[in-house]
Parts: structure tokens; sequence; C-alpha cells
């Protein structure tokens, strides 16, 4: 974990929601593993106050990408910086995927839950595994790959409906060892319910408000069994991968 | 040579800034050389482990931080058995902060900490705005808070640190009545009373309803509150809300804090103690004042 200020040395904007920005820095690159995040603040940016998370979308050698929505104020701040203009990072923080060896694997994505996903693609190819990819939005500008199985729920690019539709037929019809999700609340519950049924392992990365990110401040947690019993972890030190089953 | 030691009842601090409790922890460790710290105040144990509140626990709002944590913590034994062995070695004072529901249970958690070696101080944290005690929090009570404070400065012989509420009409009083009761040192303010709502659900943006608010948006009420206790005790004050860099810093050793300690800051830059430590060296330095004659220093 480091807490650096880098300039901005890529940008691309993907349409008017999204866009991903790209840092150089080798010891946060050489740390960081699919499924880790970081806190990002424009250093010039004083409100909102705290740095928001985001999941490492890409790393290629000593390059860490993220990609970004806009939803407020500190995201449509983050995405009115233009290259060279500094931005604080805090990372790598939490725990990433586990990845296993050689398994047959499928990839859940809903909306911006992509960006971890995106990242631990890379990490399962280089582990052997044969991953099927499905993701889904509300429409063709939360496609970030075409080279995927793609739902859409205006029908704009790919099928129309809802990712999850596909899951329950493609699980019922593929022997898969091992589900990675990440996306919506919704989502979430509709693929643990699914993964139930067909016994596949499954690690869910989750999402919260975060105030210190690294495990000091408990403002983060969320109800995971633990022994039996519901307990309280920290999404930002504890996670944000856990077990899918856990999550209460 | 900038000469910053101060004096905390029996704790000699080399330098003036520390950390407000819940914000930080050994996690920080990580980045930078916590010892560099004038103390390290943590996050407040208790006898049992407590669980915490119900999430949402925090949300942002305009100029600072919602938070009702609700003091989750793993209590006083497994504290003792984990963290206190890795805070004990770091070569500054630790302040452990600790919070009970009762007189006789605040003993309790005192009697256990008195066990232990490396502790220099506690902070009697009974200002905390999400855990109630018989319905009311305890540090707005004077008789509570004399019978509290009397009873542990008979217990221990390290530094009794009170932490007060800004939650009160009148913080003088409370504060001599610490003091009467023997307190070394007086820590403040706590979180004010805050609440934000969301428009589309209609419901609190901290499941808790009530929270603790923090940030820059309290640095002006946290400072009359030390401009005004200031005025009314003699012992040390540690002066904290809102500190998010030296100037801020400057504020309240002015207004009368002999110490700062930085909170929600901690989240957006988690190496601004150094900061300030460094802005505090440099502004003395520039000024040619003594660090002691910049306390307590308004000009009117």
């Amino acid at each position: 974990m480091f807490y650096k200020v880098l300039p901005i040395v890529e940008k691309e904007v993907i349409n008017n929601k999204y866009f991903i920005i790209t840092f150089t820095n080798f010891e946060m690159a050489e740390q960081s593993c699919p499924g880790q995040f970081f806190k990002l603040k424009g250093l010039e940016q004083e409100f909102p106050i705290l740095p928001r998370p985001f999941s490492v979308f890409k790393k290629e050698d000593s390059k860490l990408s993220f990609l970004i929505k806009v939803v407020g104020t500190a995201t449509k701040n983050l995405s009115q910086l233009k290259i060279e203009e500094r931005v604080a990072l805090l990372g790598p923080l939490g725990n990433g995927f586990q990845i296993h060896n050689g398994k047959k694997v499928l990839i859940v994505s809903g909306g911006i839950g992509y960006a971890p996903l995106n990242f631990l693609r890379d990490g399962l190819n280089k582990a052997d595994n044969e991953i099927t990819f499905f993701h889904g939005g509300k429409n063709a500008n939360d496609v970030f790959s075409k080279n995927i199985r793609i739902y859409t729920e205006d029908g704009s690019i790919g099928e129309k409906g809802l990712v999850t539709d596909g899951v329950e037929e493609f699980l019922s019809q593929n022997q898969i060892d091992v589900v990675y999700t990440c996306g919506p609340e919704n989502m979430l519950r509709k693929v643990k319910e699914i993964c139930e049924g067909f016994k596949t392992k499954l690690y869910m990365s989750m999402e919260t408000v975060m105030a210190c990110g690294i495990g000091s401040c408990c403002g983060c947690a969320i109800k995971v069994e633990e022994n039996g019993k519901p307990v309280y972890k920290k999404v930002c030190k504890d996670g944000p991968v856990f077990d899918g089953y856990k999550i209460v | 040579m900038i000469d910053f030691k101060i004096k905390i009842g029996k704790m000699l601090w080399k330098n003036p800034v520390t950390v407000a409790s819940g914000t930080f922890g050994l996690e920080f460790g990580e980045l930078f050389d916590i010892s560099q710290l004038g103390a390290i105040v943590t996050k407040t144990v208790t006898l049992h482990p407590k669980q915490g509140n119900a999430p949402p626990r925090i949300a942002e709002t305009e100029a600072g931080l919602l938070n009702s944590i609700g003091l989750q913590n793993p209590g006083i034994e497994n504290f003792i058995k984990t963290d206190l062995h890795e805070y004990r070695i770091i070569d500054t004072n630790l302040i452990v902060s600790i919070s009970a529901d009762s007189i006789s249970q605040f003993g309790e958690v005192i009697q256990e900490l008195e066990r232990q070696s490396g502790i220099d101080g506690y902070e009697i944290n009974v200002s905390c705005p999400n855990v109630e005690s018989e319905g009311i929090i305890f540090g707005t009570d004077n008789k509570t808070v004399f019978k509290l404070v009397s009873m542990i400065k008979k217990t221990t012989e390290r530094t009794v640190i009170v932490k007060l509420t800004p939650n009160l009409t009148s913080i003088e009083n409370i504060a001599r009545v610490a003091e009467n009761a023997g307190a070394d040192a007086i820590s403040l303010i706590n979180t004010v009373y805050g609440m934000a709502i969301d428009i589309e659900t209609r419901k609190p943006k901290i499941k808790n309803v009530i929270a603790g608010y923090s940030g820059i948006g309290i640095k002006p009420i946290a400072l009359q509150n030390v401009f005004r206790v200031a005025k009314v005790v003699k012992i040390p004050i540690i002066g904290m809300g809102g500190i998010r860099n030296t100037n801020d810093a400057l504020e309240f050793i002015i207004a009368g804090a002999t110490a700062v300690a930085v909170g929600t800051q901690n989240f957006v830059n988690p190496l601004s103690t150094l900061d300030i430590i460094q802005g505090l060296k440099k502004y003395l330095d520039e000024k040619k004042v003594q660090y002691k004659d910049l306390i307590n220093s308004v000009n009117f």
C-alpha cells in the first residue's frame, strides 16, 4: 500500500458516462492484484472531501488504469481532469480475487462492475483457466468489450434482457467450477441464487461507501456469515472480494 | 532548532500533533513511521466486544462526514492480546481511548489496562454521540463526569484525558468539572450531532438516523469550544474538529489548544499529520515565535 500523487498519463473518454484514466508507477502496479482497489482524488479538488474507491481495471507493466463511471460530484470532478493533472492515489487496497489454476470459470458483470473483472480475466488467463464472460448493462453505453456475451435491457447491443437470464441456462449446460461476479446489488443476489443450485464456488466483489479504505475506521461494514453467525466485516480490508454465499 | 516539546499530564510529547480516536490505526504504519507523532490515540475500546451499528454507517455531506460506527471494537481482552502488542513498541506516547456503559465498567477496563505496560495515558470517551447509556450521553452530566474521573484518577498514575462532546449548552461547566475531578487534560471536540436524508427514498443516509458530524464543516464550532474552555481551565487542551492542514492547526493552538489532533483528514490524506508537524515548525521558524507563546494567544 502506498500514498502517492501522480499525474494522469493517459485518458480515454468512452462516452458521456464512462472514462478511463491511467497512471504510471512501478511499485503500485507491481503490488496490484485483480480485485484490489485504490482511493483516488484530484489533488486540487477540495470537495467532496473523501477520495472515492475504484477497482483496478487494467495493469500493463508499470501502468495502472481505472474505468470510472460518472455518478456524482467526485466522479464528475475526476472526469474533468486532463492529462498531466495530478491525482492522489492510495493503494493497492483490500484483498483481491482468489485465482485457481486450470478451472472452468464464469465471469458475470453488471455495468461498472466490469472494471475489476476485466483485470481478473488477465489473471485467470495466466493461470490456464477456461473463461466465459457475461456482461450486462442498461444499454450499449454500458458495454466495454464486444468479445464477450452481452445483455442489454433495451436490446441496443447483444441480447435483450438481464445478464442473469443467460447465467442459469449456461450453468445448466456447462460444468463450471468457479463464478466471479461484481455489479448492482439485485444482480449479485440473483447470481447467488442461481449459483447455489449448481454448487459452484462464488466470489463476489462488493461496493460500499468508504472512509479510510485501510481498515481503521470500520465505516464500510457489511454483514457476512462467519461460523454460522452474521458478523460485520470491513469491505475495504476483509474484502472487497468475499465468498458470495456468505454475504447476508 | 524549533522546540516543540509539550507536556500533557505526565507525558512528554516530541511535537504537539496526534490523531483523533477512531480515525487512525496500526494500518497507517504501513504508510509512514507513526512514531513521528507526538502521541497515538487508539480507536475506543470497551470491556466487551462491540459489533457496531447497522450500515450504512457513513455518509458524506456538503462540508463534512457523518458517521455512526457505534464503537465497533474487539473488546479489551482481544485488544490486549493483539493490537496493544504492536502499539506498545512504537516509540511515542500511547493513549488508549476507552468507553463503557457505567462507571464500574470504566473501572474494569482501566484495571485490565493497568496490568499492561507501554500505555502512557487514557482518553476517557464520555462523548460518543452514537452510543447511549441509559438514554443519555455520559459526558453531558456533571455529577457523573465528576464521579467517573475521580474514580479513574484513584485507579491510575497514568495521564487521564477527558474527551468532551460539543452537544451541550455549556461546555465550560463540564470542562471545569473534569478539571476539578483531577483530569490531566481535556480533548475536544467529539463529533457534532448531524443528519442527512436521501430525498428519493426519504430514508436517512445513516441507518442509525442521527450521526456524528466531523470534518471541515465543524471547524468553527470546535474552535470556539476550545477558546471557551481555554479561558476556564488550567489543564492543557487537545484541540480537534475539522483540522486539515497547518493553518487549521495554528488556529486551534492560538485559540488555546496545547496540542492538536487530526481526524477526518486522515481519510483524505493519510500523511496529513506529518505535513502539519513540518508546517508548524516552518511557521514558528518564520515568525520567530516560541511554541509555548503561541498557545492561547488570541489578539483582540
